[in-house]
């Protein structure tokens, strides 16, 4: 078709749609639309996770962030009641500035990328490591540290969550 | 690396003390672990060569051990102190072990030898002190302080991953000796977005150490947060960020120091003339302590320029991290103590000379070592990061830097002032636990000390 493979194909639209969500997160008013728009965005995400062969991945994006993480967030905002009315607005000065440094940024990403489709592509290690079987030899055997550290990280979470969280004793 | 295992095994003892029922031996049992741990630094230290760890995850040089010394020693000097605060706290065993996760983090940070350690780190440091700065619950100051923290940091920590991400797409290595290895092989034929990736970890980086313009949550978070929680972010993270930033930039990315060097200078400068100007208007005495922690990250910023220039041994910035960690434990045991009952003006001070000599003695000796003047240990950190910047090229800087030091001698003055000259409007003295009183005293003490014998202290931290 035109001249693209189904895969380039498909990672046009994926990257379209991806974009197009992740804007409309930023730009709808009301808090529970843009939360729904995130799930599609990490939807979009997962599919390209499909497409650069990581099965695995792309399960564990929808599963934690679609599914529980994105919950979490729906929740919070209808406990707290958030919607449009109650959403301060900024003033323009700070709209315009924001906007100023997130085009810079923008601008400077987008530049740095230039001149790097020139680059020969080199694929580092084998094109199979997205499989269970291999992420879970590197995640055991390369990346044992991190992984294994990685506990006192979420102990360190959740004690301080629980400290958040308690009454306070009188 | 023992010590760090046995860090953060104590994080976890800690957490069990309140399920176990040993709530009351729990202090000297982490005063204890923490000696024991640097025991252990101190025996690896003598060993001529250091193993890397986990598949070259994490390695205990000399530098890193060296910085987990000044942490762990800061440590020891901070559970002391901190008992005083937390020992009818109902929450104190949660308090414990998140500080002991936070210190688990920053020694990590001293080592790591490959991006997933370095973020891991920053995370593992982070969380605990983002929740530690919001502890004060009923505060409305803390809540903003915690929060705060959380959503910058969380932006930060952003950032970072963005920049490693870079880098990774053009290195193919989350290795610091790796990434070493293809800035020299690869010369000239570095992709740009390699360079965004750099800029992108000196911004994350900069936000940690709280250097300008990425200062700002820095005076309302240490303001914020609960006096003792400030003690700690400003000597234990402090040293870690620093001993993170100096790894990454001297290690990794000294090849392409063109690029983030000019960055750097811009940063210093800015940071030097805000903080000093700023700190000089402010009225509250943490504010100012904030202010000026971010003009000492400015001071050691200055040593990474130079050594990336000239080479010149690490010991300048060993030497100033604890100089000024030990002066911050002596500054802020005392604000702790004087500034119990609320507010935290210069005011509270006011006749601290006679309501309590000891302490305004104390106090007098941390504040000339902060501002830098002869016979502290201040003194000498701030005369080796000039020496070491004579060799380099930006000798305007140093201008600068001695410049904005003499505001900063006005604001630290406020304080001696107020203790000694200015009349106290309640009489009664100001009472400190023994424990607290110690820990004051020692680390004043230590201040001089290391202000008599710089050189015997400098000479320890040369490789």
């Amino acid at each position: 078709m035109l001249g693209y493979t189904i895969t380039q194909w498909l990672f046009g639209i994926l990257s379209f749609l991806a974009i197009m969500f992740g804007l409309l997160v930023v730009f709808s008013r009301n808090p529970v639309n843009s939360v729904l728009y995130l799930v599609m965005t990490f939807f979009c995400i997962a599919g390209h996770y499909l497409l650069m062969n990581a099965q695995f991945l792309a399960i564990v994006h929808i599963v934690v962030y679609a599914g529980a993480i994105m919950v979490l967030f729906l929740f919070i905002i209808m406990l707290m009641n958030l919607n449009e009315d109650t959403e301060p607005q900024k003033t323009w000065i700070t709209k315009i500035i924001a906007a100023v440094a997130g085009g810079l940024m923008l601008f400077v990403l987008v530049g740095s990328l230039k001149g790097s489709e020139q680059l020969a592509l080199n694929v580092h290690g084998s094109t199979q490591i997205g499989l269970v079987k291999n992420l879970g030899v590197v995640l055991f055997k390369d990346f044992l540290f991190p992984f294994e550290i990685a506990s006192i990280l979420l102990l360190a979470a959740l004690v301080g969550a629980i400290l958040i969280g308690k009454k306070e004793v009188k | 690396m023992k010590g760090f295992l046995v860090i953060s095994l104590l994080g976890v003892i800690a957490m069990l003390a309140e399920v176990f029922k040993f709530k009351r031996i729990l202090m000297p049992v982490i005063v204890l672990g923490i000696l024991a741990a640097y025991a252990l630094n101190y025996m690896e230290w003598t060993h001529p060569f250091s193993i890397p760890y986990f598949d070259n995850m994490i390695s205990f040089d000399k530098i890193a051990l060296a910085f987990t010394g000044v942490i762990l020693i800061t440590a020891f000097f901070w559970f002391i102190l901190a008992h005083s605060s937390y020992e009818k706290d109902p929450h104190m065993v949660d308090h414990y072990a998140l500080v002991l996760f936070a210190i688990t983090g920053a020694i990590m940070l001293t080592a790591f030898t490959n991006m997933t350690t370095l973020f891991i780190g920053i995370e593992i440091m982070s969380i605990p002190l983002y929740v530690l700065a919001a502890s004060k619950k009923e505060n409305i100051q803390s809540n903003e302080a915690g929060f705060k923290y959380l959503i910058m940091g969380s932006f930060a920590s952003a950032f970072l991953l963005f920049g490693i991400a870079l880098i990774y797409g053009a290195t193919g290595s989350f290795d610091l000796k790796e990434i070493h290895t293809y800035i020299s092989t690869n010369a000239g034929n570095i992709p740009s977005f390699f360079y965004a990736g750099v800029v992108m970890m000196l911004i994350a980086m900069c936000f940690k150490i709280s250097a300008a313009p990425f200062h700002f949550w820095a005076p309302d978070v240490y303001q914020g947060a609960p006096t003792i929680i400030t003690a700690l972010m400003s000597t234990v993270v402090k040293t870690a960020a620093f001993a993170a930033f100096m790894r990454l930039f001297m290690i990794s990315f000294a090849g392409v120091s063109d690029v983030w060097s000019h960055i750097l200078v811009v940063a210093v400068a800015l940071s030097l003339v805000i903080s000093n100007l700023t700190a000089a208007v402010q009225s509250n005495v943490k504010r100012v302590l904030a202010y000026s922690s971010i003009s000492h990250a400015a001071f050691m910023l200055m040593v990474i320029l130079a050594n990336v220039r000239s080479n010149l041994s690490v010991n300048a910035i060993l030497f100033y991290s604890l100089a000024y960690s030990i002066g911050s434990i002596t500054a802020f045991g005392v604000l702790n103590s004087v500034t119990k009952y609320g507010k935290e003006s210069f005011d509270e001070f006011n006749g601290l000379g006679k309501r309590n000599p000891l302490l305004a003695v104390c106090m007098t000796i941390a504040m000339l070592s902060l501002a830098g003047i002869p016979i502290t240990a201040g003194f000498f950190a701030k005369y080796f990061v000039f020496t070491a910047m004579m060799t380099t090229s930006y000798k305007w800087l140093l201008i600068l830097a001695v410049l904005t030091s003499a505001v900063g001698v006005y604001y630290y003055f406020k304080v001696i002032i107020a203790m000694y000259f200015k009349p106290a409007e309640n009489h009664e003295a100001v009472k400190v636990e023994i424990a607290s009183t110690l820990v004051i005293v020692i680390t004043a003490l230590l201040t001089v000390a290391i202000g008599l014998v710089p050189g015997y202290v400098a000479e320890m931290f040369t490789f």
